[in-house]
């Protein structure tokens, strides 16, 4: 006869008290080229990092080979560059695919480097069945957030099935996709809408895998048990510890009621965390140490609810791309809390809560209610088509940022106490930004040119007319793809086939009909101004506002356009993905005075030079003035502004109208000329 | 100005400061056009983007510089019509927001070039303004998706200005000068309601687009708008058996309104010019080469909708109510002033109504 089991205890299967194994600690990382990021990741393993998390720089992420002129500012900024199968070989040199558990942060060329993953096992003689890892592949949050997206989405979601169909047979444990909520909080998205978008999400793969018909009901259940999560963490921890609970709690209703998964095994809820960065600050930045900290309790005090995989983001990230150093101190991070804390050894210490069950019910009411009302437009596809999740994005962003204006919601060192001494972390992080030398990107483009110049043309050709046949008449195109790595085939060639098999697709922006609520004396400030320009020269400023390069973070470029409106501008918003060459052209086609570009990536500089010498080009150099906005470090200001660039906005100026009362001098100062 | 010049320029036998304003723009805008703004023109003629730009903004812009500006320039084209002697073709394009206008347009222009290789098109995208804020989000250009650099194509956003129509005021006053530069302008409008009676006046012939089975067509026939386009184009065609649904339907609904179809047999009581109907996908490329053929012979055909000289007439009178209301409606009447404004520019013609206005108070006042 054992002793009572205590509640407070676990117990293993031999009824011994235990302890849980600690969640999976990941860095989301990659840079420069593929022998810098083959070096990065030998080094984090040897760290005590337990899985691989790869960042694609912006060209691979959107299928262009690094030679592309869109692609040559972006190579290697914010991931490693991956152009064909010799470059996986580079990158993965001397690390055991066989025991890696590797994510890939990878959505519209997803089916691409899955296809370069699974070639670079059998060209090492592997048994690709033990592969084990996860491609991003969410292309509803792409549409909706990150940009990354390139076919239309009917065409998108089937090559998600491709995947999940190849996998199931071939890759057992391979996450075909992964439902990401994550990047719907950091574009505004409320915890009810994050639930409700995710799910549906799922939902919207599932019905498209059934519908299809190519498994077994065993198959099927285990297909649902490859579904997998990206979630987000955000300040409001509570709130988030209820949140997880809800997901768990809807996912097994859903799998259950919806797909008739009988296996609980199943049903469970798996995922994998990055915390919020959207709230983490440009001032005082050494205070998001602490909110790291925080978001991290959301996503592993409850142990029903705990993540399996958690990466976190560097205190610095509102200044610039982290440095290795910046991303250690977060991987230490990881290990006090799961070794130094007693949070492993307990059962769920919020079972039978009733303050947390009340929320988790009132959260799962709400995300149904909103669920139910996207299927009932016609489902994600729709919902994404129609721009109704997106516009509910825009609006809810925008309503955070009135909340930050009028201070009803408090951030520190933002809003309030915003007095104190200075950081002296951020005086270091000056001198150590986080930079890719030419070199590098030299390298990159010569080892394409060798692959291009070492392979046989013909065994290209026919790998690639073989994908577009199977694009076309409906075949799973993952064979012929895998057979597109081995022909050396480049990641521009493989999108571009594609590309003319299925058409490029741009989603609805969600920019019309939002209207803001900033009431404030600013705003009568800048009306006053656009008035007395209207009554001075019988027009409307006007202001063209786009997002130059590859990268697809679009919230800040959108509620600029949304500000502009709001203080009485005419806004013309042209989008993502231009070169310098169409904003220029746009700002001279529209005659603007104004024009406002919005930076993420870090290719400011190299954008802001072809900027300029395109305006140049057209004499309009000294007749347009430039803003611009973004994750712009402070040392590189004065450079930019010797360029020409007027005024220079980042995360620190949330006061959308006075910085509209900014850009309205800006276009004053250069009418008065 | 100071007072000083004011009495200077003024003739000693002005009634009213205003008669005198009057007359200080008239010889201002008798002057020829500046030598800045006739570069200008060539430039545009030779498609060149910013000087296309500018030229809009002066059509554009409310200011008595830019009226002079206008009448100058409209004057000087007229002038020199062997050298300006393009004469574009208007399309409208109006239809609910997210039938896939722009894309449609964008497929449509790219089509349209490859038949013709020579010939330019203009398009003219118009968005509402915000009724709070009186700013405008222009969003038509992220969809509209043209080859940078192009110069045979040329994309301008407008904001409606809350003006009623839906088209912006200027809209009419842009087509003035465009008609001179392009082989095709394509307008752009949202369409709720009145904008598709609106785009018929400024157009040579109008089209109305649709999504497949939305019920658009019944909040079209409920506002009695069915009648108004010359041609419907079903977009979002995606897949066949959509378009044919989508077909019968939208067939269904015109033969309960007695429009008749071309090509189609059950149509015999036929109450007005007979449609076409277009069946496309801007994203899959389907029926754009049929609607590019179509608008091609329109563009050859010239036959318009309503005649220059009527689009002008009934702009001056729009004009005329924005500018004096219901008073200078009765004034026009009483004045019988389509025969009395036949000569001179569009400019000239509001300058001289303004000065019968100006009368017309000079003598109720004495």
């Amino acid at each position: 006869m054992t002793e009572q089991k205590k509640a407070h205890h676990i117990y293993d299967k031999d009824d011994q008290v235990s302890k849980d194994r600690p969640w999976i600690f990941r860095t989301y990382a990659g840079h420069t080229n593929v022998w810098a990021s083959n070096e990065l990741y030998r080094n984090n393993l040897s760290k005590g990092q337990t899985g691989l998390s790869i960042a694609m720089d912006l060209p691979t992420q959107c299928g262009y080979s690094s030679d592309h002129d869109i692609a040559r500012p972006e190579i290697g900024k914010v991931g490693v560059p991956i152009n064909s199968l010799d470059d996986m070989h580079v990158l993965f040199d001397n690390i055991p695919l066989e025991e890696m558990n590797t994510s890939m942060t990878i959505n519209g060329t997803s089916m691409w480097l899955l296809s370069l993953y699974v070639a670079l096992a059998e060209e090492r003689g592997l048994d690709i069945s033990k592969l084990n890892g996860t491609t991003q592949n969410d292309l509803i949050k792409e549409y909706l957030a990150r940009g990354t997206y390139i076919f239309p989405p009917e065409d998108s979601i089937r090559i998600i099935v491709d995947m999940y169909e190849y996998c199931l047979h071939n890759i057992p444990s391979w996450n075909a996709s992964n439902i990401c909520s994550y990047h719907l909080q950091e574009a505004g998205a409320t915890p009810v809408q994050e639930l409700a978008f995710a799910l549906t999400t799922a939902i919207t793969v599932l019905d498209a895998i059934k519908e299809r018909n190519c498994f077994t009901e065993e198959e099927f259940e285990r297909c649902v048990g490859r579904i997998s999560y990206f979630v987000n963490a955000g300040m409001r921890f509570v709130e988030e510890v209820c949140k997880m609970r809800a997901f768990c709690e809807m996912w097994d209703e859903i799998t259950r009621e919806r797909y008739g998964v009988k296996n609980e095994k199943y049903r469970r809820f798996r995922y994998g965390v990055q915390v919020n960065s959207l709230g983490l600050t440009e001032e005082q930045p050494e205070n998001n140490a602490w909110r790291i900290l925080i978001e991290t309790l959301g996503v592993t005090l409850s142990r029903n609810a705990r993540c399996r995989a958690l990466q976190l983001p560097a205190w610095n990230e509102a200044l610039s791309l982290p440095r290795p150093w910046d991303q250690q101190w977060s991987i230490r991070l990881q290990q006090v809390m799961a070794y130094e804390t007693d949070l492993l050894e307990y059962p769920d210490i919020f079972d039978g809560s009733h303050v947390i069950e009340s929320k988790v019910k009132e959260l799962k009411e709400q995300a149904f209610a909103e669920i139910n009302k996207i299927l009932d437009m016609g489902g994600g596809v729709e919902a994404i088509k129609t721009g109704y999740m997106k516009s509910a994005l825009v609006a809810s962003q925008g309503e955070r940022m009135s909340k930050l204006v009028k201070g009803e919601q408090i951030v520190v060192g933002k809003n309030k106490w915003t007095e104190g001494l200075e950081s002296p972390l951020v005086k270091d992080s000056d001198g150590g930004i986080f930079m890719v030398d030419a070199e590098a990107a030299k390298r990159t483009i010569d080892a394409l040119n060798e692959t291009r110049a070492k392979r046989d043309p013909a065994r290209v050709k026919a790998s690639l007319e073989a994908l577009a046949k199977a694009a076309k008449e409906g075949i799973n195109m993952m064979q012929a793809s895998i057979e597109c790595a081995k022909a050396r085939v480049t990641t521009g060639e493989w999108s571009d086939t594609l590309r003319n098999a299925f058409g490029e697709f741009r989603p609805p922006t969600g920019v019309e009909g939002q209207a803001l609520t900033i009431e404030t004396d600013t705003l009568k400030e800048v009306r006053a101004k656009v008035q007395a320009f209207i009554d001075q020269h019988g027009y409307r400023p006007r202001m063209v506002v786009g997002k130059p390069g590859l990268d697809g973070h679009s919230n800040g470029a959108e509620m600029i356009a949304v500000a502009a409106r709001h203080a009485g501008f005419d806004v013309i918003y042209f989008g993502i993905r231009l070169s310098a060459a169409d904003i220029v052209q746009s700002a001279l086609e529209e005659n603007v005075d104004v024009i406002g570009i919005s930076l993420l990536s870090g290719s400011h500089n190299e954008i802001i030079d072809q900027l300029f010498e395109e305006l140049d080009a057209n004499n309009a150099k000294e007749a347009i003035p430039v803003i611009l906005g973004g994750i712009i470090p402070a040392p590189d200001f004065a450079a930019l502004k010797q360029k020409g660039v007027k005024r220079i906005f980042t995360p620190k100026d949330f006061d959308l109208m006075v910085v509209m009362n900014e850009i309205m001098d800006v276009v004053n100062e250069q009418k008065s000329k | 100005m100071s007072k000083n010049q004011n009495n200077k320029t003024a003739q000693p036998d002005s009634p009213n400061p205003i008669e005198r304003a009057n007359r200080r723009l008239a010889e201002q805008m008798h002057q020829p056009l500046p030598d800045d703004l006739q570069a200008l023109l060539h430039q545009a003629k030779d498609h060149e983007k910013w000087p296309i730009a500018q030229l809009i903004s002066i059509f554009e812009r409310n200011t008595d510089a830019n009226f002079i500006a206008r009448h100058q320039i409209v004057t000087y084209l007229n002038q020199q019509a062997k050298v300006f002697n393009k004469q574009a073709m208007v399309l409208g394009i109006t239809g609910t927001p997210g039938a896939g206008k722009s894309s449609l347009i964008g497929e449509l222009c790219l089509n349209l070039l490859e038949k013709q290789p020579e010939m330019s098109i203009a398009v003219l995208a118009i968005d509402p303004s915000s009724h709070e804020s009186g700013g405008a989000l222009l969003g038509d250009r992220t969809r509209t998706i043209f080859p940078v650099k192009d110069k045979r194509l040329f994309f301008r956003s407008q904001a409606s200005q809350q003006d009623l129509g839906g088209l912006s005021k200027q809209t009419f006053h842009v087509t003035r000068l465009l008609r001179k530069l392009f082989d095709l302008i394509i307008i752009e409008t949202v369409g709720i309601g009145q904008n598709e009676i609106e785009i018929q006046n400024l157009s040579d012939h109008s089209c109305l687009v649709m999504q497949p089975l939305a019920g658009d067509q019944v909040q079209f026939m409920k506002a009695g708008i069915m009648e108004v386009p010359n041609t419907f184009i079903i977009n979002k065609c995606d897949e066949d058996a959509l378009a044919k649904k989508s077909l019968h339907l939208l067939r269904a609904s015109l033969k309960l309104a007695h429009i008749y179809v071309k090509g189609h047999a059950d149509n015999t009581t036929a109450s007005s010019s007979p449609r076409d109907i277009f069946l496309t996908s801007a994203i899959k490329k389907k029926g754009i080469d049929e609607l590019a053929d179509f608008v091609l012979q329109l563009c050859h055909s010239a036959v318009s909708a309503n005649s220059l000289e009527s689009q002008e007439y009934y702009f001056l009178k729009k004009w005329v109510r924005q500018a004096y209301g219901e008073f200078g409606m009765g004034v026009y009447q009483h004045l019988n002033a389509d025969e009395c404004l036949k000569e001179g520019s569009f400019e000239e013609k509001e300058q001289s109504f303004k000065q019968l206005i100006s009368r017309f108070l000079t003598h109720l006042t004495e």
